[in-house]
């Protein structure tokens, strides 16, 4: 702090001199004046809360002549309607119980109806005795706190609002899924209630015949095109068919309930298995092909007559391009039953059928079954086919066997294949029981 | 996964399309619409060219018979050209192989 060219003694003493000036200015600053133009409120009040003394700030800050204020107006006069409340129920009971209280935001109501948020702090005054005299309360500006405080709580409450929303979105999404997902399964059910009107879960007792079925549905949304059936045509002889229809859903669900209940009205009009196919060409060349669209199906379709000879079944079937029965014998060999030529049903006006006729004795097993089987995707890329001759080894390998068994290892094969497995497959299989049925104990009939 | 590539080219007797890959559920309907925007003049011959035929279901065989049922319309006949052994099997059991006219190679149909 040198100053060039003067004598730093005199410098220094100029200095103290400077500073002494500003100390008698300072001094001339009363204690009065002070009080009255503090940078902030200042106020005594009675003990019952009649302002006695305001500083000036205040009386600017609201706006008031003091004789307004001074002997004629309580404290709690100055304040909102809110700011009044909260001093009558926890400023004043708090202040009277601690003596002093101090930063608490009131909020003061100026002359020109405008809001003066403040920080009031208070102390009460005491006289020797400890009787409370006076109450002294500084009051500061707010405003600005306040504002930053406001913006504040609106910036939060926007992004409260923004967590409602977004609350709201995820909830409503939740009940979109929740919705789609019970559409999902009343469809499914839906769907699963046609299927059982397509295909009986399970088949008629057929006096002196032993049947079994089953059904492997690929995709559970995609209603199948494989179909079967067996029922009654008169005492001895029973229709069963088995088949396959192009495509997939609504559409071949809708073409194999066609064809299930064409087969069976033909069948009761003449069970001649050829015959029932030629009518079911007819009809499904009719209603389709006529107008220019494609469907058609495969089919086996069979007579067994148990009448003839005791403990035997004639089995006569006929297909329309589908794969040949196989036959599993009671003497422990498997062989086809061969129906070659038979052309698919559907595509022509008149499509030939071939026939085949077979006898089952007892311990015999007759299989149909959908190319599902035959046509699965096997070895370790998926890239060979089950095919026709490891069929025939399998059935070889499980005759003789019953119904029941013949499905029961063919439906484990299935599994098997794992994804291989790629398309709906059904099995039907009806036997001749190896050993008759007991006769019915006499006694029952003589009741 | 499965794929399919159909190619068409005009030769002599009238169009080839050549279908390589799967010609299944997912793919079957695409030669369908490639074989319906096809123009056939009367007495010429579709052949559909199967050298490249991986894999034929039900789909593929419904497709064979929208393409046959296509060229009938317009007068023109359809042979098959070169189909693999096990796509001929399937359509030697289904009858359909005397349906429609078979050909060893496209170069011969």
């Amino acid at each position: 702090m040198c100053r060039t060219g003067q004598d730093p003694e005199s410098s220094e003493t100029e200095d103290e001199a400077d500073t002494d000036a500003l100390f008698i200015a300072l001094l001339e600053d009363s204690a009065e004046e002070l009080y009255e133009s503090a940078p902030c409120g200042y106020l005594s009040t009675l003990m019952d809360g009649t302002i006695a003394k305001i500083n000036a700030t205040l009386l600017r800050w609201l706006g008031m002549e003091r004789e307004a204020v001074v002997g004629r107006r309580r404290f709690t006069d100055l304040l909102t309607v809110g700011g009044k409340l909260y001093h009558e129920t926890h400023f004043a009971p708090l202040l009277r119980m601690k003596g002093e209280l101090s930063g608490i935001a009131l909020e003061m109501k100026t002359a020109d109806g405008g809001r003066l948020p403040v920080l009031v702090s208070s102390t009460v005054k005491h006289s020797g005795e400890g009787e409370p005299l006076l109450i002294r309360t500084t009051v500061f500006d707010a405003s600005d706190r306040r504002t930053y405080e406001e913006e504040l709580l609106h910036r939060k409450r926007e992004a409260e609002q923004a967590r409602a929303e977004a609350e709201q979105a995820r909830a409503e999404a939740e009940e979109a899924r929740r919705q789609a997902e019970a559409d999902r399964v009343r469809l499914a059910d839906a769907l699963a209630v046609l299927q059982q009107s397509l295909l009986p879960a399970s088949l008629p007792a057929a006096p002196g015949l032993e049947t079994a079925v089953y059904y492997h549905t690929a995709s559970p949304d995609r209603l199948g095109g494989d179909f079967y059936d067996l029922f009654p045509i008169d005492g001895a002889r029973w229709g069963f068919f088995l088949g396959d229809v192009c495509g997939k859903g609504p559409e071949a669900a809708a073409l194999t309930s066609l064809v299930r209940y064409t087969l069976r009205a033909a069948a009761l009009h003449d069970p001649e298995p050829a015959t029932a196919l030629a009518t079911l060409n007819a009809v499904l060349h009719e209603r389709y092909a006529a107008s220019g669209d494609v469907r058609y199906c495969t089919a086996i379709f069979g007579v067994v007559d148990t009448g003839s000879r005791p403990g035997h079944a004639t089995v006569r079937l006929a297909s329309g391009g589908h794969p040949s029965a196989l036959i599993l014998r009671a003497g422990g060999h498997a062989e086809f039953l061969p129906t070659p030529g038979g052309l698919l049903v559907g595509i022509l006006p008149s499509a030939p059928a071939t026939t085949a006729e077979t006898v089952l004795e007892p311990g015999d097993t007759l299989l149909l079954y959908t190319d599902g089987l035959t046509e699965a995707r096997t070895g370790p890329t998926h890239n060979s086919l089950y095919g026709e001759d490891a069929l025939h080894a399998f059935a070889t390998a499980h005759a003789p066997c019953t119904p029941q068994e013949a499905i029961g290892a063919l439906s484990e094969l299935l599994d098997s294949f794992g994804d291989g497995l790629d398309d709906d497959t059904a099995l039907l299989a009806l036997g001749v029981p190896a050993v008759p049925p007991h006769p019915l104990p006499a006694t029952k009939h003589d009741r | 996964m499965s794929s399919l590539t159909i190619t068409d080219r005009d030769a002599a007797a009238g169009p080839v399309v050549e279908v390589t890959g799967d010609l299944d559920y997912t793919h079957a309907a695409a030669l369908r619409r490639q074989v319906e925007r096809l123009t056939l003049r009367p007495g010429q011959c579709l052949v559909i060219d199967l050298a490249g035929l991986r894999f034929c279901d039900s789909s593929g065989i419904t497709a064979l018979l929208a393409a046959r049922q296509h060229a009938l319309a317009a007068g023109a006949d359809i042979a098959l050209a070169a189909v693999p052994a096990n796509t001929l099997r399937i359509l030697t059991v289904i009858g359909l192989d005397r349906i429609f006219t078979l050909h060893p190679a496209a170069s011969t149909a």
